[in-house]
């Protein structure tokens, strides 16, 4: 517990580790968008048939809530990924203690959500999380499919968030303890964005684009 | 003495050694049974690196953003039809056979490879469905293609689906019909529809129409009926339309693609576009 409380390690993760995170987040996002587009042009067949006007429909459609079939039929599901989706991207960044931390370093500030949103909806978003924990493991279907990884994306979501919230009531560990904890897993998450199956946040609009494309082709629509 | 009858009612099942889900009814295929006992894990290897080997955008794309959210499965009947069993979801159809081999870099012996071809040949049946139903819009059918291209260049294919391939290699439609078969049957159906429609003509070749009809081979062959139903529907109608008869391609029902064979595909689609050019044709009209 001494070492989790330590100033030294808060110092490390405020100090250098921050720079660590955003440089491997941004470049390796860059990087990860940059080759596949490069490897799709080697592909005669991706990008002369992509169809932008289809392809913005599609993320219309899949973007907003029960607006594609899917959605429609499995209610619950949609309902928790869209407050853990949209959680995950837009706490985070209009937190007013994140904000705070901005305007301490670099002098500049935005717009920050109230803290009665913020708490409701990081509470929404570890309820997700304990949503695609329990269908990994008690729907059938998706437990055939899932392995250690799926459980890994979610436990580092689930606890940057836990441990966020915990802190901010300063329950269950010293308050520094649990802000070390809260600030290893923030990073943990972005470092993790670029290097594993979490790209699917960019990736969702290149794949999305290609399958809107081709049924643009067979006149039909993919939502 | 009484004699004790002793009815099983249970059918001989198939367990994969891989995957202690997938339990099959036991069948006896020639083409995937006797094929698996030629193959080496050499070839299945070279197999691999030939068509998984070379890292392109689209497979790359779909393996590092699936997230295992099994939201496809609702889309797939097989999944529906079979009280919605696991192993027929589509991504556990691509868990057992794209991405076992990506995980062992194509290093797998004879077994896996039977139940790759089982599972992609004769559990999905292209259809896309899983991919508009698939929030990131995954070419889900994509990568069974692939991996029916990895099965078709190992020989491992059930063997109904290879016959109909050499069929096609032969005669470039699906049931051995001749050239003088073909004419002969349109001839035959001209005259049946005259009796039904005064006048009814079925042109053979005609140049500068606005539509040629390519028929399944079945329709000559089996359902002859068809060929005048629709000689009637487009007369009636006042469709400027042809029928080919100068060569072989006129079957549109290319089976080759649902085994990927990539040689014999391409041959029936350029021969279809090659007569339709020839005969300067506007649209070109398959039954489906």
């Amino acid at each position: 517990m001494g070492f989790l409380e330590s100033v030294a390690l808060y110092n490390f993760l405020r100090g250098p580790m921050v720079w660590i995170t955003f440089i491997i987040f941004i470049v390796g996002s860059i990087y990860r968008i940059y080759t596949l587009i490069n490897l799709a042009k080697k592909e005669k067949v991706v990008l002369p048939f992509i169809n932008i006007k289809a392809a913005i429909k599609s993320w219309l459609h899949w973007l907003i809530p029960f607006a594609s079939r899917n959605w429609r039929l499995k209610p619950y599901f949609t309902t928790f990924t869209f407050l853990f989706h949209t959680g995950i991207v837009f706490v985070p960044i209009f937190l007013y203690a994140h904000n705070a931390l901005w305007y301490e370093s670099w002098g500049i500030s935005w717009w920050t959500l109230s803290e009665t949103v913020a708490d409701v909806w990081s509470i929404f978003v570890i309820i997700g999380c304990l949503f695609f924990i329990g269908r990994r493991i008690f729907d059938p279907t998706v437990r055939f499919v899932t392995s250690y990884s799926d459980f890994v994306f979610v436990f580092i979501c689930l606890f940057t968030f836990l441990t966020g919230f915990l802190a901010h009531y300063q329950w269950i560990l010293p308050y520094r303890a649990m802000l070390n904890l809260h600030i290893m897993f923030g990073e943990i998450m972005l470092i993790a964005i670029p290097l594993t199956r979490l790209t699917h946040m960019y990736y969702f609009f290149f794949t999305r684009a290609w399958m809107a494309s081709q049924t643009a082709i067979w006149k039909i629509k993919d939502w | 003495m009484a004699i004790k009858l002793e009815i099983s009612e249970e059918k001989e099942v198939y367990r994969s050694s891989y995957f202690p889900e997938y339990v099959r009814p036991k069948i006896y295929d020639p083409g995937l049974d006797e094929t698996i006992k030629r193959l080496t894990p050499e070839k299945i290897e070279k197999a691999y690196q030939a068509v998984f080997g070379k890292e392109t955008a689209r497979i790359k794309a779909i393996v590092e953003t699936c997230i295992h959210c099994g939201l496809c499965a609702e889309a797939c009947q097989w999944y529906l039809s079979n009280d919605r069993d696991p192993t027929y979801a589509p991504v556990a159809k691509v868990k057992m056979t794209a991405w076992e081999l990506m995980k062992r870099k194509g290093k797998v012996d004879a077994g896996l490879v039977y139940d790759i071809a089982r599972i992609v040949f004769t559990e999905c049946n292209i259809c896309h469905r899983c991919s508009l139903y698939c929030p990131f819009g995954l070419d889900i059918t994509f990568i069974i293609g692939l991996v029916r291209r990895f099965c078709f260049l190992l020989g491992v294919v059930p063997q109904r689906m290879f016959d109909q391939n050499q069929t096609f290699m032969a005669t470039a439609n699906q049931v051995w019909m001749s050239q003088s078969d073909y004419i002969d049957t349109l001839f035959w159906r001209e005259e049946e529809g005259m009796y039904e429609l005064k006048n009814l003509r079925i042109p053979m070749d005609k140049e500068g129409v606005e539509v040629v009809w390519f028929p399944l081979a079945a329709e000559p062959k089996t359902g002859p009926y068809h060929i005048d139903r629709i000689a009637k529907i487009f007369q009636v109608a006042g469709v400027d339309w042809t029928m080919v008869t100068m060569n072989d391609y006129w079957d549109s029902s290319n089976m080759p693609m649902f085994i990927r064979d990539f040689f014999t595909m391409q041959r029936i689609v350029k021969g279809l576009y090659e007569n339709a050019a020839r005969l300067r044709a506007k649209k070109l009209v398959l039954t489906e």
